[in-house]
């Protein structure tokens, strides 16, 4: 089985290419395509999973030459390891969820199949990027599921609004990029390959110096950064949500925006080397958390206010990964992509009924949608920690991670987060879905069964995927992964503290929205109004990036015109000064010509002579 | 018929220009069918050459030596010029390559020239000799006249059928490029008098025979080598007249003026193979005399190169950021994409050649199709300006699926020709130079930032009222955006087509520069 995990991105592959060559006749029968496809690779990884999840499985890697450039030889393969056999299932659990729900949701549009192609192009790169066994096809499918999520952020593109935000997220990921790239390149040259495994033994075994390891894994990580929103790369991602609901789900929830902590997760071995990388991780994970956190807890648009928590939830699991909790960080990764992407479909099947993102407009929405409030209020529980949910299993082991870290800082703003995603998912549901309607809806209604359906399956996941752990899930993870030992201690308090920030941050949240259903509808002030407008990051980078680059375009523009240019003009009037001395009697273009052709002889002529060997 | 393979491939236009000569001038459906189904054959020929190319092999391949001017200059002392076609895994793609963009431009010239068909083919066909001839020629003279014919008659196929202010473009063109094959010849002479000598049994022989000045010039058997008779002056002298020379075609920043008024005002064709292939002469000739006849003064200017092909890079990469319309975006792209020519060769060593080749085939190809694309626009609404379009995926959905795409790939995205000659030209620099190298990643960014912003503001956004209503590519605009498109993606997917043949050529420039 473990050998034909190559078949899983193969579906999609194909998925894309039939509905590239046929989606004009399909229609609306794409769907089918990208569900069956997704299903059949749903099906293969369950069984991949399975196998190397039983009693004394092994790793499986294969690979073949991809180029060869003299002695360098670049390979593509796959492999198959504890970590991305369970990101198979999640990617092709979530993606298949996607595509159920995207067929109810994106009924009618016009570019229903384009749709579906996108999607089918992601999944196929996300995919081949988790299964890769090397960093330069890590790396190829890393750009390529930048390249789709482009594409998808902008399937909207008369809008100028996802005009702006695809370009965005590509050009801010991709200045992380350059991070992974450059880190990358300095590893070839040290190690000779992009293998994994060879580099790792190259990080162990003292070929590398250890300012080396800190150099190129910090540099790696400004792609993890770029990728998975951190701090301070962070601000591509809330405007992404321009894009449809399901891509926002699938997208920059559960999968791509995960592919940075996979990044670092599965370089680990690397990181581990180097305290200082490991401490960056760590100090950017939390500061990320407790940052997004803290704005998700003002904003009014329900997809914006997931896009934060996401941002939140992921400095959550990189501070987890930084702080030597790699079962922890990990298992995050793995319950989050659950219960995010409910949420996001969940507010996706409310926003395609009410026709607004704004929780200004909404109240009352639960009367009229019972599934949708339900399985929101799943999600919702599950990710502020309640006990008895998934998030309540891997946030502590989060909280627990860090404080063995011995940095007592990230263990407190890990809680505080804690409390804040508390605070703010019970805020986003009970303006939403409780109380009265503060707006005339009329066409309040529930979602059809492909968009339920997803959802049901995903809120049973947001409950039950945390219970893994009785399973041996941390152990079989960690297995051979980590040297050391991981966070083994049971700290009772810690517990207790963890359930106090959930219920704490949802009371609040009661007692300010849950009572009386209202939005403040006063500007913002002072520290609220920092946080409704981001910390003014946006602003930040245009007045010290954007700006200035521009400018010093306009400058450089007025220089090649005018001083390159003048200069072109100089050296040509010159010509022309000749070519009048040498042939007045012609006129017309052709004289130019002739004028080249001339000079040619008389220099020709002159270095004949001139020429030292007669 | 593949002993006679590279003269086939470079005369065969000549048909057509025979051909046309019985057709009336007022046929312009005939014109145009034999203007594309002559430019077929070079094509057909070269991919038997493809076929027939044995990559093990060292040295040049299909090589045709034929004894053509002789000048006795005094007893036992002759100077001689022989016509010597030969390829090696250098030349070899670019003749394909050449092929390929000539035959695209016929298809395109289809649709975009509107009069004087038979004028503009004729000339179409003799500048295909020039094309072909300058990469088969192994005899800088033959190189020499084979670059001027593509010169001339690209001076009238851009002053004639190019737009309002095509004369004065022309004109820059010719001044500039005439500056460079001037420069170019006397660098040629110098090497023909310093270094061209062979003794025979015939005595003694001046020859400008490129193996033959190769050999003398970095073959430590050689006499004239031992001799030690090459003085610093007429070392570095012809290294930088030659530097100069191929620089002006590249363009190398600062002598890239004279590509901005030539390509806005040339036919969209022309501006296919000016900047598809005329421009890679330039490349190859860095290579091929730079690096082939002085390597080692090419490795003590390495770190020069290198950071010539940043600035380039980075210099194109913003200019192209505050350009108003499609064609100039395009252009200053040109300009930063021919940087990294630069850099891989500047790298001096193998990724870093590898990286320069892979990027003069995928420039010529993506150039090419951009070029096309602003044809096909341009025809339509008659403009490229930005604050003029916009939203155009709405009413030519193919069209802008194929420019986004394009954009992708220019931009460096795997899976396409871009990333690979992007990718092996910066992990060669790395290898010495790996803070030159994270300075010039910095123009990937920059890259992305221009392109998307120049393909977005065309393609997406509200579609702008002078676009409804506009019919989306028909075939003959299909096919040209299908086929260049489709090799883009297939050097792309599956790099080793080209790199494989290259390999031992490669080996033996690496061997010249001690590596």
């Amino acid at each position: 089985m473990l050998a034909n995990a190559w078949l899983i991105p193969l579906f999609p592959l194909i998925s894309f290419v039939l509905l590239v060559a046929f989606g004009r006749q399909l229609k609306e029968g794409a769907a089918y395509v990208g569900i069956l496809s997704l299903l059949a690779s749903f099906v293969v990884a369950v069984g991949v999973f399975f196998e190397r999840f039983a009693e004394g499985a092994h790793d499986y890697i294969t690979s073949f030459d991809w180029l060869n450039i003299g002695d360098f030889v670049f390979t593509m393969g796959f492999e198959v390891n504890q970590l991305n056999a369970m990101m198979l299932i999640v990617v092709t659990l979530v993606s298949l969820m996607v595509h159920l729900y995207s067929k109810g949701y994106m009924h009618g549009d016009e570019r229903f199949p384009v749709f579906y192609s996108y999607l089918s192009l992601f999944t196929f790169s996300m995919l081949m990027l988790v299964i890769s066994p090397n960093l330069l096809q890590a790396y190829i499918f890393w750009e390529l599921v930048g390249a789709s999520s482009f594409l998808l952020i902008g399937f909207y593109f008369f809008k100028p609004s996802a005009r702006a935000a695809a370009k965005k997220a590509f050009l801010t990921t991709r200045v992380g990029d350059l991070g992974i790239f450059i880190g990358i390149s300095l590893l070839f040259w040290q190690t000779g390959t992009f293998e994994y495994a060879a580099i790792f033994e190259a990080a162990h075994s003292g070929v590398l110096s250890p300012e080396f390891i800190t150099l190129t894994s910090i540099l790696i990580f400004i792609g993890a950064v770029g990728k998975s929103g951190q701090f301070p790369l962070h601000i591509w991602l809330p405007d992404a949500m321009e894009g449809p609901t399901p891509v926002s789900a699938l997208i920059h929830a559960a999968t791509m925006v995960a592919a940075g902590v996979y990044l670092v997760a599965r370089l680990f071995p690397l990181f581990e080397a180097s305290a200082t990388a490991m401490l960056t991780v760590a100090i950017i994970g939390g500061v990320t958390a407790i940052f997004a956190a803290s704005i998700g807890l003002v904003q009014n648009d329900i997809k914006r206010v997931l896009a934060y928590s996401t941002v939140s939830q992921l400095g959550y699991m990189m501070m987890a990964l930084g702080s030597a909790g790699y079962v922890a960080g990990v298992f995050h990764l793995f319950t989050h992509a659950f219960f995010k992407a409910l949420l996001f479909l969940a507010a996706g099947s409310v926003i395609h009924s009410v026709g607004t993102q704004d929780i200004k407009e909404m109240g009352g929405v639960g009367k009229h949608m019972p599934i949708t409030k339900i399985v929101f209020l799943i999600g919702a529980l599950a990710i502020a920690g309640v006990p008895g949910l998934a998030g309540f299993f891997s946030k502590e082991e989060i909280l627990i991670a860090t404080y063995d870290s011995g940095n007592v800082v990230l263990f407190w703003l890990a809680l505080t987060a804690a409390v804040m995603t508390a605070f703010y998912m019970f805020r986003l549901y009970f303006l939403t879905f409780s109380g009265t309607p503060r707006h005339e809806n009329h066409h309040v209604h529930e979602s059809p069964i492909f968009m339920t359906l997803p959802m049901i399956i995903l809120a049973v996941l947001a409950i039950f995927s945390g219970y893994v752990v009785y399973a041996g899930f941390g152990e079989w993870l960690a297995h051979g992964v980590i040297s050391g030992e991981e966070g083994e201690g049971h700290h009772t308090w810690i517990m207790v503290l963890s359930i106090a920030a959930a219920f704490g941050g949802i009371g609040l949240a009661y007692l300010l929205y849950g009572r009386n259903n209202k939005v403040s509808t006063a500007e913002p002030k002072g520290l609220h109004k920092l946080l409704f407008n981001k910390y003014y990051v946006d602003e930040f980078y245009g007045t010290t990036v954007i700006k200035p680059y521009t400018l010093f375009g306009y400058v450089l523009k007025f220089f090649d015109k005018y001083v390159i240019g003048g200069l072109v003009q100089f050296t040509a009037w010159i010509a022309v000064a000749i070519g009048r001395l040498g042939q007045r009697l012609q006129n017309g273009q052709v004289q130019a010509y002739s004028l080249v052709t001339i000079l040619g002889l008389v220099i020709l002529l002159l270095s004949m002579t001139a020429g030292r060997l007669w | 018929m593949m002993e006679h393979i590279l003269s086939l491939i470079t005369f065969s236009p000549l048909l057509g220009v025979l051909l046309l000569l019985f057709v009336p001038r007022d046929k312009a459906g005939s014109i145009k069918l034999i203007g594309v189904l002559v430019t077929l054959i070079p094509l057909v020929l070269a991919f038997t050459m493809f076929a027939g190319f044995d990559s093990a092999q060292e040295g040049f391949q299909f090589v045709e030596d034929a004894s053509w001017i002789n000048i006795p200059l005094a007893e036992g002392v002759t100077v001689q010029f022989n016509y010597t076609l030969g390829v090696d895994g250098l030349s070899m793609p670019l003749v394909v390559l050449a092929t390929i963009v000539a035959l695209m431009s016929a298809i395109a010239a289809v649709n975009m020239i509107q009069k004087r068909w038979k004028e503009y083919f004729i000339l179409f066909f003799l500048m295909q000799v020039g094309l072909f001839g300058v990469f088969t020629a192994q005899n800088l003279f033959l190189f020499f006249i084979f670059f001027e014919i593509s010169l001339v008659t690209m001076f009238f196929l851009i002053g004639v059928w190019g737009l309002d202010k095509r004369e004065d473009a022309a004109f820059t063109f010719l001044l500039y490029n005439g500056l460079g094959s001037a420069i170019m010849l006397i660098s040629f002479i110098a090497l023909l008098v310093n270094a061209g000598l062979v003794e025979g049994p015939a005595g003694i022989i001046y020859t400008t025979d490129m193996q033959t000045l190769t050999y003398n010039l970095t073959n430590p058997a050689s006499p004239l080598f031992q001799a030690g008779q090459y003085s610093d002056v007429f070392l570095y002298g012809v290294f930088f007249a030659l530097l100069v020379a191929f620089g002006i075609k590249l363009p190398l920043f600062p002598f890239h003026s004279w590509i901005l008024k030539v390509h806005y005002q040339a036919p969209p064709p022309m501006s296919m193979i000016l900047s598809g292939v005329l421009l890679k002469i330039g490349a190859y000739g860095l290579m091929r005399m730079e690096v082939g006849f002085f390597p080692s003064i090419a490795m003590e200017f390495s770190t020069m190169l290198l950071v010539l092909g940043i600035v380039n890079l980075l210099y194109g990469g913003i200019l192209a950021f505050v350009q108003e319309d499609l064609k100039m975006v395009v252009v200053y792209s040109s300009i930063s994409h021919m940087g990294i020519i630069l850099m891989g060769i500047g790298a001096m060593n193998r990724l870093g050649f590898q990286g320069a080749i892979f990027q003069m085939v995928s420039h010529g190809f993506l150039s090419a199709i951009f070029f096309f694309i602003v044809g096909v626009v341009y025809t339509r609404v008659h403009t490229v300006k930005f604050e003029e379009l916009g939203g155009m995926a709405k009413v030519m959905p193919f069209t802008s699926g194929i420019l986004l795409t394009a954009g992708m790939a220019s931009l460096g995205l795997p899976g396409m020709s871009g990333f690979i000659s992007e990718f092996l030209s910066f992990l060669g620099v790395f290898e010495n130079h790996p803070i030159l190298a994270a300075v010039a990643s910095i123009g990937i960014v920059l890259t992305s930032a221009y392109l998307l912003r120049a393909i977005l503001s065309v393609t997406y956004g509200p579609t702008k009222e002078i676009l409804v209503g506009m019919p989306d590519a028909r075939l003959t605009e299909v096919i040209p955006m299908v086929v260049l498109l489709g090799f883009i993606i297939l050097i792309g997917v599956y790099p080793a087509i080209l790199s494989d043949p290259l390999q031992t050529t490669l080996q033996s420039f690496l061997i010249r520069i001690g590596g």
